[in-house]
């Protein structure tokens, strides 16, 4: 573009130029074969870039206006929950009030026991515990430790609901009862421990999913087998996150419940795939689930349950 | 109240499309991109400026607001994910049949891949004027840039655009 006039001719197509310069520069395209030729080419520019359609269908752009004319405190909240680091901190602060509402409550249970187990019992209507303490040679179970190592377990044990508060995570365990220990409370702390067992390996599970999930390459031969493959893995799970999120909503577990109710609908997506993966769908919940920052949430919340576990 | 949301539906009816198209070609393509960054973009029109705003004046909030998301999200973004979103887009399905289908999509992938050549401050005062066929001062108005960087950055992105396009040409021109 050697011609002095070439800048001009960008404006002319424009209509940026006067009437007097446009003139000029009109007359100049007339008998300048290199401006004629810049001239078809910026059009042809033009009508290239004018006719790029954008992909947008209406029915999102009507679930667009009905979002932004929604009322404005849910789409607040959604807002909050739609940022990871935002959902993840407010996440915390639930767990966290939730944590410290159980142990405060558990510590005036213990401190209960504490308080029974020290004082000598009067009426046959005391507790297990109370009973082992009471008379540790008596007791029927084979495994029991020797006499002499029976008074110091004991001891141990009667020490334990001090020490217990300490622990940060106050989630039942998981593993059978050593000889000696409170037997009182026992039937419902297998029960929770084995709900949280569960959900510890769903997040696990679901985790492996999602990660597959991501890494499905659509473009390679045998993709749609892959996808076949995680749908199905989808559909076994979200009847397995029904049933925990039911548990964790009647135990008042808010962090694992809000966590399962984010993962739902990801599922329930996955596994309502059509045979031939839709490449949008696909991309979709993949958006969805890295915006959601799902499978950091798992991953951090299996670990804590597993440690709380062990 | 309800006319207030009868003549936001409306500007939102008119320029939703189109703002997502800008966002779409601004960002190499990534559409459900554009339109989150759309849809936020008027959401925060509702929320903070709609009725302080001149009527006329919405529109350039509108692109203005949106082109600084998008700048926001060049910032953030990776090729992994603009790679992902083509691979993804180039396998949407569409209604048309298959032999347009495919020109479409050559032709668009063609304007988004040269269009990614281009500064974003080219990229973006080019696709006002042609899209959106704003003038050079409107233009200055949404990207806050006089309106003669405006006329250079336009003729700097065709004169770009037109040397790229012609290699091209002479390149496949000389694989046949």
């Amino acid at each position: 573009m050697s011609c002095s006039f070439t800048e001009k001719i960008s404006s002319l197509i424009d209509g940026e130029l006067s009437q007097t310069e446009a003139r000029e520069v009109e007359q100049h395209v007339l008998n300048c074969s290199e401006c004629e030729q810049v001239r078809a080419d910026f059009l042809s520019l033009r009508s290239q870039i004018a006719s790029y359609e954008s992909s947008l269908e209406l029915t999102v752009q009507n679930r667009a206006l009905k979002k932004i004319l929604a009322p404005r405190r849910s789409a607040g909240l959604r807002w909050a929950f739609a940022t990871p680091a935002v959902a993840f901190a407010t996440l915390l602060i639930i767990g966290a009030i939730v944590g410290l509402l159980f142990y405060q409550s558990k510590r005036a249970s213990q401190s209960q026991t504490t308080a029974e187990v020290q004082t000598p019992a009067p009426a046959p209507s005391a507790s297990v515990e109370k009973n082992k303490q009471a008379a540790p040679e008596a007791s029927p179970e084979p495994s029991r430790e020797t006499p002499s190592t029976a008074p110091n377990k004991n001891e141990k044990e009667t020490t334990r609901p001090k020490r217990e508060p300490a622990t940060p995570i106050k989630r039942p365990l998981v593993r059978e009862p050593k000889p000696g220990e409170q037997f009182a409370s026992v039937p419902e702390r297998v029960r929770s421990a084995d709900t949280e067992t569960m959900t510890a390996m769903h997040f696990e599970t679901s985790e492996t999913l999602l990660l597959a999930f991501k890494n499905v390459r659509l473009d390679e031969p045998g993709a749609a087998a892959e996808v076949s493959h995680e749908r199905k893995r989808a559909k076994q799970l979200v009847y397995q996150n029904m049933m925990l999120r039911r548990e964790a909503d009647t135990a008042g577990d808010v962090q694992i419940s809000s966590l399962l109710e984010s993962l739902e609908p990801i599922l329930i997506d996955i596994a309502n795939l059509p045979d031939q993966p839709d490449a949008e769908a696909i991309r979709i919940i993949r958006e969805r689930v890295e915006r959601k920052n799902i499978v950091a949430l798992l991953r951090v919340n299996s670990t804590a349950l597993a440690r709380a576990l062990d | 109240m309800a006319s207030e949301d009868e003549e936001f539906t409306m500007l939102f009816q008119d320029f939703y499309p189109s703002l997502c198209r800008f966002l779409e070609c601004l960002l190499g393509g990534r559409a459900p991109l554009a339109q989150d960054l759309a849809q936020e973009s008027f959401l925060q029109l509702h929320r903070t400026a709609w009725g302080t705003l001149p009527v006329g004046e919405a529109r350039f909030w509108l692109y203005r607001v949106a082109r600084n998301m998008a700048i926001n999200e060049f910032r953030k973004s990776n090729t992994r994910y603009r790679l992902f979103d083509r691979v993804v887009e180039a396998m949407r399905p569409r209604t048309r049949n298959p032999e347009q289908e495919y020109e479409t999509q050559e032709r668009q992938a063609l304007v988004l891949e040269m269009l990614q050549t281009l500064p974003e401050d080219q990229r973006a005062a080019l696709l006002l004027r042609e899209q959106e066929q704003l003038s050079y001062k409107e233009i200055g108005q949404v990207l806050n840039i006089s309106e003669s960087k405006v006329k250079v950055d336009i003729f700097r992105a065709r004169a770009s655009l037109r040397e790229r396009w012609s290699k091209r040409a002479k390149t496949a021109g000389a694989n046949v």
